[in-house]
């Protein structure tokens, strides 16, 4: 609960330093809140009684939000160029990132149903100002608006499911939902309550069939932005996802693990068979992320996602290789966006050329990289339930393997594109970068403090 | 564990070292690896196992071992000898040899085979099984004359496979709630999984060795690679799928032996008989190298699957063996490719008559490659093709054509490019390096043609062990 009103002050002094146009201090106070944030989610210091404790952390549910913060706090450091170009409006940029992680983080500490739909919109709703923060772009207002409407119309399924569960159990906590649900059978209203907010969450992580706004979000949206949905939201998401589905549906595994489980395998399979055929570099992400966010919600699929590590692993590896594979696209700043001007930029800079081999060799799941050991786990967690979607899985691999590996090939081209510009890194990008390559090869160490 | 971690030095170092001075420090590095070696061989106890380095508190039950017994060791041996060779045959491809990128990607490959021939542990041998495939595919992409679709076939066609051995192990592993390779061996299995999770394996296995319906990127990989990275790749990387069938396939689910025994004779002797064809029809020279090298891999895959002690020995000499032979044969066609800038057989007339001592070495290998007696091939070969036999009259039969046919294609190459008038002005003999490796490699084969009993001894009792398994679960 502290981290969460230090990231909304943090936000709001974020906010009134943009009057100063001053980028840099405004950076380093974001980066300071995030950091400090992280502490108190750690160390509590108690200064509110327990009756005003909507919240409860255990400690894997800790390490997501200290994932959270750690993503956010490289977004906006890799973000530093992009601010710079619009210093009016940097501070609204900061602002907004923090107080849509702060929802987030509500979204991983809910206990009930008020605080999930609280922390969902307080999550959503700075997004739809950032997709579009690129005025002059039609793409990025097309993004803002199509992103805006898809959200409100999952927001108004997940509210009737909300309720037609309410109907059904009347109540909103999540662990008295269960006890009715384990209980009551064959109730309708519970049943179709439970499938609008399977539907409402499936659009909000873009699993298929309701993906498709996902490639033309993330490719009209600023690169910045694009990293923060693509690995925070999705962190945050899923993670929610699989807690309202196991706390408060639990009962009824056997119901919505087959239908997911479904789904998830049409989604890998159209998330890379469409990447296959991407030109453009954001597109061919947004693809992906559909992908790795079916991988993702494997974990949904056996009991104990929610007390191991095996998830958090895997978020580790999907959330740092996407900031650093958009990082580089950003230090690239290539408008037309075309898969092609990255090529030889490896070859040119070499620290480029590792964390990219580093970054796409982990969303392939190489070892020994950090993405391996997320699928590994993952995979060896569900093979036990679903072992035909984990088939599925390791095909879906393999083309994957193909596409990032084609892309390996283009950065680390010894030719370069046609018309290459000079490539600048800034300092604090390659902070990015060097911290985005250690979390790459070597974040699975973390495991070993894991209690 | 010094064995492990001065290759990783040795390649992070390497970023560092200049131009100019890289190729020697190379060298030099890699016979501390090699003298390392020869202090675990001395030190080393027939019949013992020995730990390099083991701890259990890894996350999710991946337990970290290290070790090797006495296979271990020989490939162990195999990989840090063979290193520095390849490096001195390298050593006047200035496009390579003068990289410290180069250098330091070879060193990081040797680090990951060093891991496959150690790992005790089933995740940890795929995750340096796999580790193996970045540096090799680096060196294939910045130093080869590769298209990208070849590199691509390359890559996903071993990756998938691995895919497969990862299934396996994974099956195993939550059987056996553990990864570590002594739990792994215990696991019981029924006829059913052992028949799946052998094939997994198999597929791996049989895809990296290469076996005959799985063995299309193979000559494309090895002709587009720059000669180092094809010496790599045959003479160490395929050997880690022959040691992983010994090791890892047949003792971990020998249940399932029974189902895929007669699967991989047969492709093994197809694989035999197609590539010799191939070869005899073959006009480019490392071509003709490459699919020689699918025939005689496809007899030891063969001979494994027997697996007696004879056929195992007999495999492990000819494993050394093979690597030995592939960097000679490699050499030979790079010398003679970058000088005559071609690999066509028929542009390479009389060149024994130009260059004779290249001529004289030439013929060496060549014996070696088609098993003259003395030479470590005639016992090798010999072994296999006895185990074959009295393991079924016809296999025996068929798989022995080997001979025959080498002794074609392998003459055949040798005559089309060293006799007859003269084509070319000028050939400039060999290099005081290039001599020095074929000098290497001849003692090295003919010593172990002459005294082969010591790798029967050192690989005598480790075998012994993993017959006694097998026996046991396929008797039961």
């Amino acid at each position: 609960m502290e981290a969460i009103i230090l990231l909304f002050i943090t936000g709001i002094i974020a906010l009134f330093l943009g009057i100063f146009n001053q980028a840099k201090l405004t950076t380093t106070i974001s980066v300071i809140g995030l950091i400090g944030a992280a502490i108190v989610q750690h160390y509590p210091l108690n200064i509110l009684s327990d009756e005003y404790n909507l919240l409860e952390f255990n400690q894997v549910g800790n390490a997501f939000v200290s994932l959270a913060i750690l993503l956010t706090a490289l977004i906006i450091l890799s973000g530093d160029k992009a601010f710079n170009e619009e210093k009016d409006h940097i501070g609204d940029y900061n602002a907004l990132l923090l107080f849509s992680l702060s929802g987030g983080i509500i979204l991983i500490g809910f206990k009930d149903l008020f605080m999930f739909f609280l922390g969902l919109e307080i999550l959503s709703i700075p997004l739809y100002v950032l997709a579009g923060s690129k005025k002059q772009s039609s793409t990025s207002s097309e993004a803002a608006v199509k992103y805006f409407f898809m959200g409100a119309f999952a927001t108004c399924l997940l509210l009737f499911g909300v309720v037609l569960t309410y109907g059904a159990t009347q109540s909103f906590e999540l662990t008295e939902i269960l006890s009715k649900t384990i209980n009551s059978s064959g109730n309708a209203m519970l049943f179709i309550g439970m499938i609008f907010i399977l539907a409402s969450f499936l659009f909000k992580v873009g699993v298929a069939p309701f993906h498709f706004w996902v490639p033309d979000v993330y490719q009209g949206s600023p690169t910045v932005f694009m990293g923060y949905m693509s690995s925070v939201v999705k962190v945050v998401g899923i993670y929610a996802f699989i807690k309202f589905f196991h706390l408060a549906f639990g009962g009824l595994y056997d119901f919505w693990s087959t239908l997911i489980a479904i789904l998830i395998g049409i989604s890998m399979f159209v998330g890379n068979l469409t990447a296959l055929v991407q030109t453009k570099f954001k597109r061919l992400m947004a693809y992906s992320s559909i992908t790795n966010g079916a991988y993702a919600l494997m974990a949904i699929l056996y009991p104990d996602a929610l007390i191991d590590s095996t998830l958090w692993v895997f978020m580790l590896g999907y959330g740092t290789s996407v900031v650093a594979l958009l990082t580089i696209s950003m230090i690239l700043n290539d408008e037309s966006d075309e898969i092609s001007a990255f090529k030889g930029i490896g070859y040119r800079k070499p620290l480029i050329g590792l964390v990219a081999i580093a970054a796409l060799l982990s969303t392939s799941g190489i070892p020994p990289m950090t993405g391996f050991f997320g699928k590994l786990m993952l995979f060896s967690s569900v093979w036990s339930h679903y072992p035909w979607l984990i088939v599925f899985a390791l095909i879906n691999s393999a083309i994957g393997v193909f596409i990032y590996l084609r892309l390996i090939m283009t950065i680390m081209s010894k030719e370069s594109a046609s018309e290459a510009k000079e490539i600048t890194v800034s300092p604090l990008q390659t902070v990015v970068l060097v911290i985005s390559l250690l979390l790459l090869v070597g974040g699975w160490l973390m495991l070993l403090c894991w209690k | 564990m010094e064995l492990l971690i001065t290759s990783v030095v040795l390649g992070l170092i390497s970023f560092l070292i200049p131009r100019n001075s890289i190729k020697l420090f190379g060298l030099v590095g890699s016979l501390v690896s090699a003298a390392i070696t020869i202090i675990h061989i001395l030190n080393f106890e027939i019949g013992s196992s020995v730990s390099l380095f083991e701890t259990t508190e890894m996350p999710f039950g991946l337990t970290f071992q290290i070790g090797y017994d006495g296979l271990g060791l020989l490939m162990i041996a195999l990989t840090n000898f063979i290193i520095p060779i390849i490096l001195l045959s390298n050593f006047r491809n200035t496009n390579t040899s003068e990289n410290s990128s180069f250098h330091a990607l070879v060193f990081f490959m040797q680090f990951g085979l060093l891991g496959v021939f150690t790992a005790a542990d089933g995740i940890l041998f795929y995750i340096f099984w796999e580790f193996t495939l970045i540096p090799a595919f680096l060196i294939l992409y910045w130093f080869g004359n590769g298209v990208n679709k070849v590199l691509l076939k390359f890559f996903i066609y071993t990756l998938i496979g691995s895919l497969g051995m990862l299934l396996s192990f994974i099956a195993l592993g939550l059987k056996a709630n553990s990864f570590s390779y002594q739990d792994l061996l215990a696991v019981q299995l029924n006829a059913t999984e052992a028949c799946w999770i052998i094939s997994g394996f198999l597929l791996a296995f049989a895809i990296k060795i290469p076996l005959f319906p799985f063995h299309t990127w193979q000559p494309d990989t090895y002709t587009s690679a720059p000669m180092s990275g094809t010496m790599l790749l045959s003479a160490l990387m395929l050997k880690m799928a022959l040691f992983g069938m010994i090791k890892w396939m047949i003792p971990l689910a020998p249940e399932g032996v029974a189902d895929i025994k007669w699967l991989v004779i047969t492709l093994g002797i197809i694989g035999v008989i197609y590539a010799a064809i191939i070869c005899i029809k073959q006009q480019d020279i490392k071509r003709l190298f490459a699919y020689a090298s699918i025939s005689h891999l496809g007899l030891i895959a063969a001979g494994i699957m027997v697996f007696t002690k004879d056929a195992l020995v007999g495999a492990s000499v000819q494993i050394v063996n093979h690597s030995l032979i592939a960097i000679g044969l490699f050499l030979v066609a790079d010398i003679l490719e970058s000088r005559l800038k071609t690999r066509e057989l028929s542009h390479m007339q009389g060149t024994a008559t130009l260059a004779p001592k290249f001529g004289f070495w030439f013929a060496i290998i060549a014996f070696a490659s088609v098993s003259v007696p003395f030479t470590a091939g005639f016992i090798g070969e010999f072994t296999l093709l006895k185990e074959l036999t009295e393991f079924h009259f016809a296999v025996g039969l068929l798989s022995a054509t080997t001979l025959v046919f080498g002794a074609v294609y392998t003459l055949r190459a040798y005559q089309l490019s060293m006799f007859g008038a003269p084509k070319n002005d000028s050939f400039k003999d060999l290099h005081w390096n290039e001599l020095l490796v074929f000098v290497l490699l001849t003692i090295a084969i003919v010593g172990i043609g002459l005294f082969p009993q010591f790798i029967a001894d050192l690989v005598g009792p480790s075998l012994d062990m993993l017959i006694i398994i097998f026996n046991e679960t396929t008797t039961h």
